[in-house]
């Protein structure tokens, strides 16, 4: 048998030094175990719809330049923190001041912080899931640091701007990490973007641990251009009743993965996750999510809807663990799937494992076209046809967009949702 | 107004419609009745441009323009107006979105001003009322969860604003209790005028009581078998449509309870 390929050691040299010393040999150990890890392919379960689109060349191998350009996200109001091509640009970031809330640089760590965060770092996911996501771990530059002390609350949500500019091929490797305090509030907005057309990887990793009573609203924006290739995982560890929420939204691209590992690890916690995805032309996304259900009495509650048009295709894995222990679990996940094209293709598979015995779950998944009814409905009433194609389309994930808790937020969805509509359903 | 000749329809290959002829002037009531599987209700959706259905022979004009040419959307712009026999429920779009966004692609059509979201809200309240549905029906969603009379009257309240030139109401009297009857009556009533059409499609002759009809045609196997006046409608209730030698299996059940 021909042995499963393997990252190229161009992968794992880490460029720049700038990190504290603790952070920089958490990176180096973290490189070394990456030396024999196998590449996912079609014959790796969590890769098999997604592998063949994976591009890891050498030359994107490179670390991406962090500095000399100009920077967007200055038009966001209020707190921002504005990554380059992974790396934080103090000028071009607005840091909250609040009392109980340290949020720094990576870079700006004093040793004894670094080395307290060290030990923290990269013990949300599970690696043989998130194979890809560790590479993050031996690569990254920068990161961002997120220290809710009990009580704290951040009083406006904090905006994260990943800005990736593709002059030239290569890779960025952004990464945050939230220690949510007892009883500590904050939502966190990440938004990807891009400029520049060269073929480039985002591949970053988010992490959170809530402690008792904590609750984090968590939304992200995956807006990257045709040329970037997106991996992406959110790792999150809960303690007893605290309450973490994420509001993902999509748009497809050459490759998009984005891992969503949740672990509901003390009594009471819950977890809601709502995630919408649009792909059209021959574009690509690949949702997976686990929720652990560790400990009793917690619920969780999953809403994923895609949209697939033209020839592009869309992924959702949804797993729910019931651990033995998980006694009173309440767990309810739905995935809907609308398919606007006949060259389209969409992947469901809920799985639920469940090992304890009072429990309720339910899950379903469908995939269905626009009703040709609903459609003659609405054109019955004298709507053009695109109006009524973009209504029933937007009808579809328009519950989960206007749960989205910020405007600005779900203004920046709709520009783009409007954008797809005008791609995909053209002027009669 | 509207005028159909030898109109002949087929659905997935089996014909429906056998020959159909129809002349219908501005200010006229009618009404075709006729039992379960005459084609009534395929003569609605033909005529409102279902593209299920294939028109294999004849033609429909209005106001001499070649009807079936047109898509449904311009149908509707023209002036034709389907009542829905069975209104389809649309979760995620606002009925209040909906209704502005049909009435203003007809405005549009006539080259006036869209309406904004305040003078709509104003004008679908007021419309709202005449059909007796409480304006928190404008914010939920397309006939989402609403009772088959509340279903009905969202109809009556779609024809009372887009002002239609010839509304065809399919069954609209079905699965309407004795009020909301009333109701819807008194809205299609009010539709009534002297450049307006109306066309009635119905099973049984008490929606007829409260529209009273110009003109009535008995459909039966694609065909209209007999028109008449207003008459015609009360001796089918009394005689049943097996007076005209057509079989009607619901009314000889009705009729033996």
């Amino acid at each position: 048998m021909k042995p499963a390929p393997t990252l190229s050691s161009a992968f794992l040299e880490s460029a720049g030094q700038s990190l504290p010393e603790a952070l920089l040999e958490l990176r180096k150990q973290r490189g070394t175990a990456l030396v024999d890890m196998p590449l996912p392919t079609r014959k790796t379960e969590n890769w098999k719809y997604s592998s063949k689109y994976l591009k890891l060349t050498d030359d994107m191998a490179s670390t991406l330049p962090s500095e000399g350009k100009a920077l967007s996200g200055q038009e966001v109001p209020g707190y921002r923190i504005v990554f380059l091509n992974g790396v934080i640009q103090p000028q071009a970031s607005e840091l909250p001041q609040v009392d109980g809330i340290r949020v720094a640089s990576f870079r700006d760590l004093d040793d004894q912080e670094a080395a307290e965060l060290a030990d923290q770092l990269d013990n949300t996911l599970d690696d043989k899931a998130v194979q890809l996501a560790r590479l993050n771990a031996a690569r990254f530059e920068d990161g961002l640091l997120i220290r809710l002390q009990p009580d704290a609350v951040l009083d406006q949500p904090l905006f994260v701007i990943h800005e990736v500019t593709a002059d030239a091929s290569g890779s960025a490797f952004p990464r945050i990490f939230v220690d949510a305090g007892r009883h500590s509030q904050a939502t966190l907005v990440e938004e990807y973007r891009s400029s520049g057309a060269e073929p480039v990887m985002v591949n970053t990793v988010t992490e959170f641990k809530l402690a008792d009573g904590a609750n984090i609203t968590n939304v992200r924006l995956t807006m990257e251009g045709e040329n970037v290739q997106h991996i992406g995982a959110t790792g999150v560890r809960q303690q007893r009743n605290a309450r973490f929420e994420s509001h993902t939204v999509g748009f497809g691209g050459p490759l998009r993965r984005h891992d969503l590992q949740v672990r509901l690890e003390g009594e009471g916690g819950e977890c809601k996750l709502n995630g919408v995805v649009v792909t059209q032309g021959k574009q690509h996304f690949d949702n997976h999510t686990t929720i652990e259900h560790v400990a009793a009495h917690c619920n969780s509650e999953e809403t994923y809807r895609n949209i697939a048009a033209d020839q592009s295709h869309a992924v959702f894995n949804g797993r729910i663990h019931i651990h033995q222990d998980a006694q009173k679990s309440n767990a309810d996940m739905n995935n809907k799937n609308l398919l606007l094209s006949n060259g389209a293709e969409i992947d469901t598979k809920p799985e639920l494992e469940i090992y304890a015995d009072d429990v309720k779950c339910a899950h379903g998944a469908t995939i269905g076209q626009l009703d040709e009814i609903s459609l003659f409905y609405l054109v019955s009433r004298g709507i053009a046809r695109r109006e009524a194609n973009v209504l029933l389309t937007m009808a579809f994930i328009n519950e989960l967009v206007e749960q989205i808790p910020l405007e600005t937020v779900r203004e920046t969805a709709h520009t783009r949702l409007n954008q797809f509509f005008d791609q995909t359903f053209q002027e009669v | 107004m509207l005028s159909i000749k030898n109109l002949h329809a087929s659905v997935e290959g089996k014909e429906i419609l056998k020959g159909i002829n129809l002349e219908i002037k501005a200010g006229e009531v009618h009404a075709i009745m006729g039992p379960n599987g005459s084609g009534k209700s395929t003569l609605s959706q033909v005529l409102a441009g279902n593209e299920a259905f294939e028109v294999t022979e004849g033609e429909v004009t209005l106001n001499g323009e070649n009807l079936l040419d047109l898509e449904t959307e311009e149908r509707a712009r023209e002036g034709i107006f389907l009542a829905f026999q069975y209104p389809v429920e649309i979760p995620g779009v606002s009925n209040l979105q909906f209704l502005r966004t049909a009435v203003n692609a007809m405005r549009t059509h006539r080259g006036e001003e869209e309406m904004n979201a305040a003078e709509f809200m104003k004008l679908a309240k007021e419309v709202s009322k005449q059909v007796d549905l409480d304006p928190s029906f404008l914010k939920r969603g397309v006939n989402e969860g609403f009772s088959g009379g509340e279903k009905k009257r969202n109809e009556i309240m779609q024809a009372l604003l887009l002002q239609p030139k010839l509304a065809i109401l399919d069954e609209t009297d079905s699965g309407l209790d004795i009020d909301a009857l009333k109701v819807v009556s008194d809205g299609v009533n009010a539709l009534r005028s002297e450049d307006r059409a109306i066309l009635m499609v119905t099973h049984y002759q008490r929606l007829l009581n409260h529209i009273v009809p110009d003109y009535v045609h008995v459909l039966a196997g694609g065909k209209i078998i007999k028109s008449g006046g207003r008459e015609l409608a009360l001796e089918l209730e009394e005689k049943g449509y097996g007076w005209l030698g057509i079989k009607d299996e619901e009314t000889a059940d009705s009729a033996a309870n």
